[in-house]
């Protein structure tokens, strides 16, 4: 997977708002259409963990919808520069990719 | 660090949810529960690998990994004990003396004068220029001082200082102290208070109002116990009566211009008169106005200088001024800074060599731990992680070797403060050597950066071992080899010419001390009277007949062998005065000859063994009735009787009263004394008859009969039994005389010569490491060589040559860089002479027998062994 990717994935996913950690990896894993299920779960905590360091997310004791208490992550300020950063880089390589896949007509 | 426990503590608690919950899913898709948590956890991945990989996100890896390093380094250095010691005393060496230097040159270029800003504190003085030189630190006259305090705009506050020696009495033994005659404003300009009492008030410099006296702190304290109680108190100065009024603080000393006591200047009417402007005596001092850079105040007191050389040419014409802030007056100070320059590469030289000879070690040493590298780079060590550990082990012995590095600068400190003694401005820049926070941030900078210097090297080759070849047995290293000897190559290099340029100094300072004083400088004591006091003012006969008693007291007692006085000793510069020789043409008034002149009592010559070459010296007739009669020394009869005898010629001294002008007959011829250490060309002098001349300052010369030093007491007491007010100062014998005028020449030679044995001592530690080395290496070879019938001497011949091929290298490169330093150093050092071919042939030879000594005894070791013993050795 390309550097800096799972950072984007998971930083995109807490830009609707905040969620618990299994969410986080499920959103991933069901938007992508099992597709990146090759990424797994220790991964993602790695991931976690190294950007709550960097305070790209925060992380708050709450309730899940069933009840259970849970750790939930929120995307902070500091973390939208990143988030921008990457989707940019991302939608210009794929963009590229596509011109050179399906030149114009 | 609480965020990094917590998230520690919960990690468990997260990978638990993530799997739980992985498994609820799964159940809801339909598995049976122990399936679920099965797929669950194969889906998690590595438990045990997150976690460790997690406890990395959140420590400080870095620290950790450091900390590893280190106690590892420890561990490594402590199992070869040998080899730490010898790195730890190389580093000691190359750390200590620069460490030495360093407070040095801390003490001299850092610090800061002990006044209010004092950056803008300015020295102004006369600048002369002529007979191919030109002299911008002189003394200012009383007139021209007051034109410019009353022109110059620049300023906010010009004031004058007369610095001389002053005799104070009153209740102990009179004592002579230096002083300053100041300002009234001097003080306030300055920006000093008093501690104790007050300075000196606005109107104390009128005649009259002038008797108040300033004390330094030390000399408040050793003279009067530091009595708080001390203001108010009574004490002679000079003879007259002044007020004690205030104590300064301790830290006020003011460099170049340190005095132990002020007193009001009061110029007295002869010290305003217009002939006076001629009379330069002053130092000034001024500060800059805010808003006024120095370059401003520079070309305001040019134009000044100007106007009044146009105003008073017979007094000024040529006279131009200096302004230099009180720093750069001090750094200018004579061939000081040039000797810190010197001393700061020769002992740079030493710290490079020292850490060529670590990188060598270190070198030779990481061939043994090949293996052992190649052993980590096998169990995961990266080849970074590698030469990083390499690293902190080079910090760590650095960083040892800085601890007695320190202590051996301390001791060299010491030893330096206790020989910079030769003037007040040495002696004011050796109290600022110490072991301060800037030094002991120097000694760790400069450990730390020779540990990356010798081990970056070792560090470079460690990270490019295979790691294949490592593990096998290795035989290896052309590479290694080759970079040995290149160091070895500029070590002895740097040796050769740390070791020339020593020998130069010592050659220049052996000359000086070698060069014939003229006279025999043997068991003769010396002391300086300055006859002070109402009743010697304006009675020359008076202060003739005290120096007539003393010296008939000093006759009488068994000690002496023979006494006398003279206005200045030898290896100083006399005072100069015009005059006229008799039958050649009157010249213009600036073509006037001039030349230096001594007073001296009739015994002067006998007393200091100077030969009398021509006609009679002094006797009891030439006194003030006949002053007629004159001596002249050799120098100045050549010069002026180059084809003639000299003897029953005469010569006009120029007085400049005019009312002693008169021809003066020439009696005898003396040889000739120095004005300074190794002299080479003697300038003319001639010498009056002190009886013809009185003065009230003159020196005593006394040759004792046995040890001169001894006689100090005895000649005090003889002096004493004349006038007990008087202070007998600068008790000196005749080899003090010729230190103090070595301006600390022996010093630097002394200095010179510790650095270049340290390095020649390292360079030779380096020769023996990398010969042995190369003995170890060929030992197989060797023994092949002795089976096939190989002589042993033939064996130790072969290594000695590998061995001396390199020195030869880096003797080669030493000597052509070498070649220059003897015009470097002389065009350096003022007054330097030195006949460089000694020292150009002497140091190549002991470098090369060092080398060949260094080489010898491995060499030696290799033929002993046992054919059989070096075809096993591995």
């Amino acid at each position: 997977m390309l550097q800096g990717t799972r950072d984007l994935l998971i930083l995109r996913t807490l830009l609707p708002g905040p969620r618990y950690g299994h969410a986080i990896a499920k959103a991933i894993e069901f938007n992508s259409e099992v597709v990146l299920q090759v990424w797994s779960t220790d991964h993602f905590i790695r991931r976690c963990h190294r950007q709550i360091k960097r305070s790209w997310i925060s992380v708050k004791e709450g309730t899940s919808e069933n009840n259970r208490r849970s750790k939930f992550y929120r995307l902070t300020a500091k973390g939208r520069r990143p988030l921008d950063l990457e989707t940019r880089k991302w939608d210009k390589l794929a963009g590229t990719i596509a011109r050179i896949l399906r030149p114009a007509e | 660090m609480r965020r990094r426990r917590r998230m520690l503590e919960e990690l468990d608690a997260d990978i638990r949810e993530h799997i739980e919950r992985e498994t609820q899913d799964n159940v809801e898709r339909g598995m049976t529960p122990e399936e679920a948590r099965y797929a669950a956890m194969r889906k998690f991945g590595n438990v045990t690998l997150v976690k460790e990989d997690v406890r990395e996100v959140w420590s400080s890896v870095w620290l950790g990994q450091l900390l590893q390093d280190v106690r590892y380094a420890l561990r490594m250095l402590r199992k070869s004990p040998g080899f730490s010691a010898v790195a730890v005393l190389t580093l000691a060496l190359g750390i200590g003396a620069n460490t030495a230097i360093f407070s040095l040159v801390n003490g001299m270029l850092l610090r800061k004068p002990p006044v209010r800003d004092p950056n803008r504190l300015m020295v102004v003085s006369s600048k002369w220029a002529g007979n191919g030189g030109e002299w911008d630190r002189l003394p200012v006259s009383a007139p021209n001082f007051l034109d410019w305090r009353a022109q110059a705009t620049a300023f906010n506050g010009m004031v004058a200082a007369n610095f001389d020696d002053y005799t104070i009495s009153g209740g102990t033994m009179p004592e002579r102290v230096s002083g300053g005659r100041v300002s009234c404003d001097f003080f306030h300009t300055l920006g000093v208070a008093a501690t104790l009492g007050r300075t000196i008030l606005p109107g104390e410099d009128q005649p009259g109002h002038d008797h108040v006296v300033v004390l330094s702190d030390g000399l408040w304290k050793e003279k009067f116990g530091g009595d708080p109680g001390i203001l108010g108190r009574v004490i002679r100065v000079n003879g007259n009566s002044h007020t004690i009024v205030g104590v300064m603080p301790r830290s006020f000393r003011l460099w170049d211009f340190d005095a132990r006591m002020w007193v009001p200047l009061a110029f007295s009417p002869e010290e305003l008169a217009p002939a006076a402007r001629n009379t330069r005596f002053l130092r000034v001092f001024a500060r800059l106005k805010a808003g006024i850079t120095a370059k401003q105040a520079v070309a305001e007191m040019d134009t000044i200088a100007q106007r009044i050389a146009e105003a008073h040419p017979d007094t000024n014409k040529g006279w131009a001024t200096a302004v230099k802030s009180l720093q750069e007056y001090s750094i200018e100070d004579g061939n000081v800074s040039t000797a810190l320059l010197f001393l700061t590469v020769a002992v740079s030289f030493v710290l490079l060599i020292a850490c060529a000879n670590m990188a060598n070690l270190l070198l030779a040493r990481s061939l043994a731990r090949q293996h052992e590298f190649a052993i980590r780079a096998a169990l995961g060590a990266g080849r970074a992680r590698l030469a990083r550990q390499l690293l902190s082990e080079c910090l760590i012995l650095s960083l040892g070797g800085a601890g007695p590095g320190l202590l051996l600068a301390y001791w060299g400190m010491r030893a330096l403060r206790a020989q910079m003694n030769w003037n007040e401005g040495a002696v004011s820049l050796a109290k600022t050597i110490q072991l301060d926070v800037r030094v002991l941030v120097f000694a760790l900078v400069i450990s730390a950066a020779s540990a990356f210097v010798f081990g970056l090297l070792p560090a470079l080759q460690v990270s490019r071992t295979d790691l294949k070849e490592g593990l096998r047995s290795s035989t290896g290293g052309r590479e290694r080899h080759r970079l040995q000897r290149l160091l070895v190559i500029g070590q002895i290099a740097l040796s050769l010419i740390l070791l020339t340029s020593a020998s130069l100094f010592i050659e220049g300072f052996l000359e000086e001390v070698r060069a014939s004083a003229g006279f025999n400088i043997h068991n003769v004591l010396t002391a300086s009277v300055s006859l002070r006091g109402l009743e010697y003012y304006g009675a020359p006969h008076r202060e003739a007949a005290f120096f007539e008693n003393a010296l008939r007291n000093l006759g009488n007692l068994p000690e002496t062998e023979s006494a006398a006085v003279t206005s200045d000793l030898p290896f100083s510069f006399p005072n100069e005065k015009d005059f006229e020789v008799e039958g050649q043409p009157v010249p213009k008034p600036d073509e006037q000859p001039r030349c230096g002149y001594f007073i001296v009592s009739a015994d002067y010559f006998a007393t200091l063994q100077i030969p009398l070459l021509q006609g009679r010296g002094f006797n009891s007739s030439d006194n003030s009735n006949s002053s007629s009669t004159i001596i002249v020394d050799r120098a100045f009869a050549r010069r002026y009787f180059a084809n003639g005898n000299p003897i029953g010629r005469h010569l006009k001294v120029i007085e400049g009263s005019g009312a002693r002008d008169k021809w003066m007959e020439i009696v005898g011829v003396v040889g000739d004394v120095n004005e300074f250490l190794g002299q080479r060309d003697s300038r003319p002098h001639f010498f009056e008859p002190f009886q013809a001349y009185p003065s009230g300052s003159m020196n005593f010369v006394v040759r004792t009969r046995s040890d001169a030093a001894g006689f100090s007491d005895g000649l005090r007491r003889a002096i004493w039994a004349v006038d007990g007010n008087q202070a007998v100062a600068r008790v000196r014998t005749m080899e003090g005389v010729i230190a103090d005028a070595g301006q600390g020449d022996d010093l630097m030679a002394e200095m010179m010569a510790a650095f270049a044995g340290i390095a020649l001592a390292l360079a030779s530690i380096g020769i023996y490491g990398v010969i042995s080395y190369i003995a170890g290496q060929r030992m197989h070879e060797m023994g092949i060589r002795m089976t096939l019938g190989a002589r042993p001497n033939q064996v130790m011949r072969s290594v000695i040559r590998s061995g001396m091929s390199v020195a030869g290298i880096g003797v080669a490169l030493g000597l052509m860089t070498s070649l220059a330093l003897p015009r470097l150093i002389a065009a350096s050092f003022n007054g330097f002479h030195a006949s460089a071919v000694s020292a150009l042939v002497a140091a190549p030879v002991v470098v090369a027998i060092a080398a060949f000594l260094a080489c010898y005894v491995p060499a030696r070791r290799a033929m002993r062994v046992e054919p059989m013993v070096a075809l096993r050795h591995e």
